[in-house]
């Protein structure tokens, strides 16, 4: 389970000289300061899928780096399993399997030796990686080029290889930051199918999506983030419910905008 | 930190401009620098000398012997000039490759016309030997006029030498061949060695800290469970290696090369210079240049992860070779000793010290200050790196 509660991070503006017309009107921005993410909570259980939704800077990324401590909050909590994330990065690192948007591969490792290499960072044995690899390679169909180097690889295997190094230390909580964004339909529903299976083994999964079929088709929870605060946090027939014409109708409600 | 070392380095080992710049560019560079020097300088005074050049005389008539000799020369071939010619417009238009002009108080007895001014009129820009060609004809000019006038005054062959040189300095250096050869061409190989050091840390350094930013694998490491020190230590430790392997290529490579290519020219001086220098002056060489690496990678590695991407990194390492620059040509400077506070100065001392090395008149007591100095400034700019990886504002720029 992971519990996150008011969670807010800000950032010093540099040059705020440079800053876009847009940027200057967002009531976020308070002096020098950023409020990327003024106040976030929501809550997933173990076997449930929560889908983070928001418009483009809206505060998704900067949220989800914070569970990842990635970044540090500047207020609130983030506990997974029982794990103070703030308190004990390290621990919380164990637990958790974060595939970051712009993640990317060491081109000059193979497929396999990607995997590997986060499974050792992760203290795993040499046999029990092999033994994960494998299992992994069938799940998300890696077999044809786990060991060819990575810098040659596709989108969708480059994808695809990046969720097995993500979880390849069986993590306890995965977040995944827009997994199919820019996918083909093929390997876009692998990875739809290898979440569900995240899912019927009882591991929280939270990912950020701009895809609502995907949404509908796969989540118990959704929240909803807009200018840095949580707008909506509740299950996915709460979220259905927001509008009796499409999901769209139900995002737009939650950030009170028109289409 | 090892297994973040061994990845970092298993990566660096399968690209080829980093093998190129941490392998191959010292084990070439210097049999290239001298071969092409040969070479070049080789076929340039070649050509100088077997080149046909033209001449003209002014005044000729004045010094029927010297237009004679000349005229004479395999290689020299005589042109008229017109009364009244702007001599230098037209030596540079290339009407010759020389014009002698010749004075009128020129005569064979010394005694009457005195010192003969020849004035020559060439382009003394390239390699011609134009003055060189000359004095073969003159300078037997000189010696018949001379032995004339000796023997108008009497003077016996013995005292000729004392009257036109009275008074003869004979230097007797009590420096032996291998101190002169290291005070003279000691100063540049640590400038060689810093800056093959350097390059070959570079690439790594840009690889592991902006190009891990750039390829967008840096987040992932830094949510791994393991320290962030621990990260900066395994990058630090791979671009350091490569530092030093390059530092180690290059002085095995100065050696060997240096032993083959004096062997090849026959150039007993350097034979002996290169085979005076011990094993354990190359290991010293090798040792000290330890801390120097680890000073160049800390530094790369903060400016590289201080960058966005591979372009903004290589914008910002660039000035560093300068700054490397600045404190060997310090080292280089006459009166600039490894002595009192010049050995407590960090990249200086080493230079120094390299120096004394090949001179062999090394205080091997200097190294404390040059160990101690040079530790100090790695470790704090090590500790500096850490400090900065740690920096959200660094990371996340």
């Amino acid at each position: 389970m992971i519990e996150v509660n008011q969670l807010a991070k800000k950032f010093v503006i540099e040059n705020p000289k440079k800053l876009s017309e847009q940027e200057r009107q967002d009531p976020r921005l308070k002096g020098r300061f950023f409020h990327s993410v003024k106040s976030v909570s929501f809550q997933c259980n173990n076997g449930q899928v929560l889908g983070l939704l928001g418009p483009n800077g809206a505060g998704k990324t900067t949220t989800l780096r914070m569970l990842s401590t990635a970044l540090q909050p500047d207020a609130g909590s983030v506990v997974i399993n029982g794990v103070d994330v703030i308190d004990k990065p390290l621990a919380a690192r164990q637990k958790l399997g974060f595939l970051s948007g712009s993640t990317g591969l060491y081109g000059r490792l193979t497929g396999r030796e990607n995997i590997a290499y986060f499974g050792r960072l992760h203290g795993m044995a040499e046999e029990a990686i092999e033994a994960r690899i494998k299992e992994l390679a069938d799940l998300l169909d890696l077999h044809e080029y786990l060991d060819r180097r990575s810098e040659n690889f596709s989108t969708g295997m480059k994808q695809k290889t990046n969720i097995a190094r993500a979880v390849v230390h069986n993590p306890e909580v995965v977040i995944l930051d827009e997994p199919t964004t820019g996918l083909d339909i093929m390997a876009a529903q692998t990875v739809l199918n290898f979440i569900r299976g995240l899912k019927k083994q009882g591991v929280p999964v939270i990912f950020s999506t701009h895809h609502l079929e995907e949404v509908s088709e796969l989540c118990d929870r959704v929240t909803v983030i807009d200018q840095g605060e949580t707008r909506f946090s509740d299950t996915i027939e709460a979220f259905k419910g927001l509008s009796d014409t499409s999901l769209s109708d139900s995002f737009l409600t939650t950030i009170a905008r028109e289409a | 930190m090892w297994l973040v070392m061994q990845k970092e380095l298993k990566e660096l080992l399968r690209d080829r401009k980093t093998l190129f710049f941490m392998i191959a560019l010292p084990l070439l560079l210097f049999p290239a620098i001298f071969g092409v020097a040969m070479y070049f300088g080789g076929q340039a005074v070649e050509k100088a000398r077997s080149e046909v050049l033209t001449f003209a005389i002014l005044n000729a008539e004045r010094a029927p012997q010297l237009s004679q000799s000349l005229a004479e020369q395999e290689l020299l071939n005589r042109v008229e000039i017109e009364a009244g010619t702007d001599i230098s417009e037209w030596v540079k238009q290339g009407g010759a490759d020389f014009v002698i002009e010749v004075p009128v108080n020129y005569g064979n007895n010394p005694l009457e016309s005195g010192q003969i001014e020849l004035k020559v009129y060439f382009n003394d820009a390239g390699l011609n030997m134009v003055e060189r060609r000359i004095r073969e004809v003159t300078d037997s000019i000189a010696e018949n006029n001379q032995a004339q006038v000796f023997e108008l005054l009497g003077v016996d062959a013995d005292k000729r030498s004392g009257v036109l040189n009275p008074i003869v300095i004979e230097k007797i250096n009590v420096a032996d061949q291998r101190e002169d050869l290291g005070e003279k061409a000691g100063g540049f190989v640590p400038y060689i060695v810093f800056i093959l050091c350097l390059q070959g840390a570079m690439l790594p350094a840009t690889d592991l800290g902006a190009g891990e930013k750039e390829r967008g694998t840096l987040e992932t490491l830094l949510i791994s469970p393991i320290e962030r020190h621990n990260i900066v230590m395994g990058k630090f430790f791979a671009i350091a290696i490569s530092g030093v392997v390059s530092a180690l290529i290059t002085v095995v490579s100065m050696a060997v090369w240096g032993t083959i290519l004096s062997h090849g020219m026959a150039a007993k001086v350097v034979v002996d210079f290169m085979a005076a220098i011990s094993l354990f002056d190359f290991l010293l060489m090798f040792l000290m240049l330890v801390p120097v690496v680890a000073i160049f990678a800390s530094a790369l590695l903060s400016l590289s992860i201080y960058a966005r991407s591979f372009k903004e990194a290589q914008g910002y390492m660039t000035p560093l070779v300068f700054v490397v620059i600045i404190p060997v040509v310090l080292a280089m400077l006459p009166g600039v000793d490894l002595e009192g506070g010049w050995a407590w100065v960090p990249l200086t001392n080493v230079a120094l010290a390299i120096k004394e090395l090949i001179k062999g008149t090394m205080d091997y007591f200097a190294l404390l200050p040059i160990f101690g100095s040079t530790a100090i400034i790695a470790g704090g700019l090590i500790y500096f790196s850490i400090f900065w990886f740690n920096r959200e504002k660094v990371l996340f720029r």
